[in-house]
């Protein structure tokens, strides 16, 4: 069997994603990215390999991406990640009837990417030079609070009274501003709930500059976080598609892409076998047909 | 072609290590070692770009006064004209944009903080071209306006150029040629030179063979396969603004023969299936040509321009003959008022239907739009031009940047998704 990997190398987090030849999404592996990206990424490769009781052989192709993506050289090709995560989404939101609209939020920007029926990217927008709205503003506001990033989700569905509003955009001005509202004596649950709503404020504002289509896929770390996602839809006032590992998304659109590359090398290769062998026509259809790739089960779920 | 001394003078030595230096030379190393087979003729304006703003040699400018141009929208001509030499001020260095910051609010634009930072350094201000005797500030924007009284105070003899906001309006057509007819009365005074209608001729003469060279050159980038890349031609015209006129000519005129040698070779500047790119709106400056760059890093190819550094520059050409000479002056004031696409006006449809034009002549695949933070007027034309692009079946990328270079790393994601966009879509149609 021949696997294909993505290597999603982002700001926050290391993300490997293991495809077979079926599209299907053998395993996932996330670590954190430290400041050694390239060694991290080199020994997050290995360990997924190990899982699955593999060797670096059989990967076909691998496909690197996300912001480190230039360190990696083993990889036989690198795409950015909004193209990769247009492909990932693409791909897992093919068992929820297709999505168009995605937004995607990691540790230090936040995208929100619209794609066409083939799942090419029509019209993306990312935010500006600034950590507002995106996974490190959770980080700050959970350091604050003194709680655990996992538990943010737990806060915000347990609050009494109404989410109290976040005003700042800055992270570090909305860190004095949870700072004060502790102060004066608010609970934690509504704080969380306030930082949510402010994260999905500024979420909408970016979606809707690109537009929003259809179904809308949300992935990036910070969907782990279901009080984000309750926030975000109460905001788009629409459903969310959230995979099961949001995190992953990236990593299995460059693994597909991976599969992709390495099926359309094949055909290349075997075309140009035919046209040696001046036997034309009927394979080179059929061997265009095998880059057509299944719906992969694995990777979504829906919100409950 | 006439090759600029370098002389590295111990002064010369300690400027190399200043901050602007360095901001100059990583820039044109990239500009040049990251690309292969740059044309030869190239060479001139590397070296150019090195002596004036590496080194820190001061140009050998005419004999007579040095007129400093805040913005394109001043006639150049009238200043050859008089006797006197131009010299364009807008600044792209980051280092100034961050001394310029202590007179502009710090949101204000990069390029007009960039100018008044190198203004506040008189003596060594880069490009060194001694003393200014005379700056024209267009009132075209808002913050320029401001700067204008800004660079007065720093001691600067200024002369504001009133221009109009509106462009189709008959009342704007002639306030703009009262306008300009003062500033010749200006010029006058400064040189104690009298306008005449051969001396207005033998200087427009003079800019017109510039101009017929960079058209030459402009037409050249409509071919496909692309012949130059695009971060080459905004050093090009970045030289206009400070080069002599006659030397800068035939270091075009050189280019464009070598062009079309490459055209006759069937030579190809780019990748195979490199996306062609217009670029539009805030202008690229040396040694702030980051987009360009990164764009065909990327693997793209800057095909065409729409913005007052490049494409802007040189649009029409005046060819002006009348009887008396203020009536010349008043066609010369035509010649800069209607073409402008500045988003300072009103209504700008002129500069929507241009990029569907270049667009359309020049093939390209995609428009990148850049403006600068703080630049309201081209933030705010963001949407109806993308919106006229769109509806034209042309893809958009918005970016919204600085003269700093921390959003390199964000600013290459984006470019080469939107190039990565543009040729899964072109795979699509051709699937199709």
């Amino acid at each position: 069997m021949n696997y294909f990997v993505g290597i999603d190398i982002g700001s926050t987090a290391i993300k490997v994603a293991l495809v077979n030849q079926d599209s299907q999404l053998v395993g996932v592996h996330v670590t954190d990215s430290g400041s050694l990206f390239h060694k991290n990424a080199k020994a997050a490769l290995q360990v997924l390999l190990d899982k699955h009781n593999l060797q670096r052989e059989q990967v076909k192709y691998l496909i690197a991406t996300g912001y480190g993506r230039k360190l990696f050289k083993e990889a036989d090709d690198s795409i950015s990640e909004i193209t990769a995560n247009a492909i990932g989404a693409h791909e897992a939101g093919r068992a929820h009837g297709g999505v168009r609209t995605i937004i995607n939020i990691g540790g230090q920007d936040s995208k929100a990417i619209q794609i066409d029926d083939q799942g090419t990217v029509t019209n993306f927008a990312m935010n500006d030079k600034c950590a507002a709205g995106t996974g490190r503003f959770l980080d700050v506001a959970a350091a604050n609070l003194d709680i655990d990033l996992e538990q943010l989700g737990v806060y915000h569905f347990n609050g009494t009274g109404a989410p109290l509003t976040i005003n700042s955009t800055c992270t570090v001005f909305a860190e004095s501003e949870i700072i004060g509202l502790l102060a004066n004596g608010h609970g934690k649950e509504e704080i969380v709930a306030g930082i949510h709503y402010s994260i999905a404020k500024r979420t909408l504002r970016l979606v809707k500059r690109v537009g929003i289509e259809d179904r809308i896929y949300f992935d990036g770390g910070p969907a782990l976080n279901k009080g984000l996602v309750a926030a975000l839809q109460d905001e788009l006032q629409r459903e969310l598609v959230v995979p099961e590992h949001p995190q992953t998304t990236t990593a299995f659109g460059a693994a597909i892409l991976a599969r992709g590359e390495w099926l359309a090398d094949q055909v290349a290769d075997s075309e140009s076998r035919e046209r040696l062998d001046a036997r034309r026509g009927l394979r080179a259809e059929k061997g265009a047909q095998v880059v057509v790739v299944a719906a992969p089960k694995k990777l979504t779920a829906d919100v409950d | 072609m006439t090759v600029i001394p370098i002389k590295p003078t111990v002064e010369a030595a300690a400027f190399n290590r200043s901050r602007q230096a360095r901001e100059a030379e990583v820039m044109l190393d990239k500009l040049i070692d990251d690309f292969d087979e740059n044309p030869k003729s190239m060479q001139y304006f590397y070296d150019l770009f090195r002596t004036v703003y590496i080194h820190g040699v001061t140009l050998p400018r005419p004999a007579g006064p040095q007129v400093g141009m805040t913005c394109i929208q001043a006639p150049e001509e009238l200043i050859y004209a008089v006797g006197a030499t131009p010299i364009r001020l807008c600044n792209g260095a980051y280092h100034y944009d961050q001394i310029g910051a202590d007179f502009m609010p710090a949101k204000s634009c990069s390029l007009v903080k960039a100018t008044l930072g190198r203004l506040h350094d008189q003596e060594k201000g880069v490009p060194r071209i001694g003393k200014l005797d005379m700056i024209v500030n267009p009132s075209t924007c808002d913050q320029k306006k401001k700067a204008g009284v800004m660079m007065e105070d720093m001691g600067y003899p200024v002369h504001d150029l009133e221009f109009p906001n509106v462009k189709e309006s008959e009342a704007s057509r002639v306030y703009w040629q009262r306008s300009v007819r003062d500033f010749a009365v200006r010029l006058q005074q400064l040189t104690g030179k009298k306008l005449t209608r051969n001396r207005l001729n033998a200087a427009m003469a003079r800019t017109r063979r510039a101009q017929i060279a960079f058209r030459a050159l402009h037409n050249l980038r409509r071919k496909a396969p692309s012949l130059v890349l695009g971060k080459d031609i905004f050093l090009v015209t970045n030289a206009y603004f400070f080069d002599d006129l006659e030397r800068w000519t035939a270091a075009t005129e050189a280019l464009v023969e070598e062009l079309k040698q490459r055209d006759a070779d069937g030579f190809n500047a780019a990748q195979k299936k490199a996306p062609r790119i217009l670029f539009t709106g805030s202008p690229p400056i040396f040694p702030n040509l980051k987009l360009p760059l990164l764009i065909e890093e990327a693997g793209g190819v800057v095909v065409a321009d729409e913005t007052c550094s490049a494409n802007r520059m040189l649009y029409d050409m005046p060819v002006v003959d009348e009887w008396m000479v203020n009536h010349m002056i008043d066609s010369l004031a035509d010649h800069y008022l209607k073409p402008c696409t500045c988003p300072i006006f009103t209504r700008n449809d002129d500069r929507r239907r241009r990029l569907i034009d270049l667009a359309r002549d020049f093939n390209a695949d995609g428009v990148v739009y850049q403006a600068f933070s703080g630049c309201q007027v081209y933030e705010m034309e963001q949407r109806s031009v993308a919106k006229t692009l769109n509806d034209a079946g042309i893809p958009m990328l918005y970016i919204e940047t600085d003269y700093s270079p921390d959003d390199m790393g964000q600013l290459t994601t984006r470019i080469e998704a939107f190039l990565e966009s543009i040729k899964a879509r072109k795979r699509q149609a051709k699937v199709s």
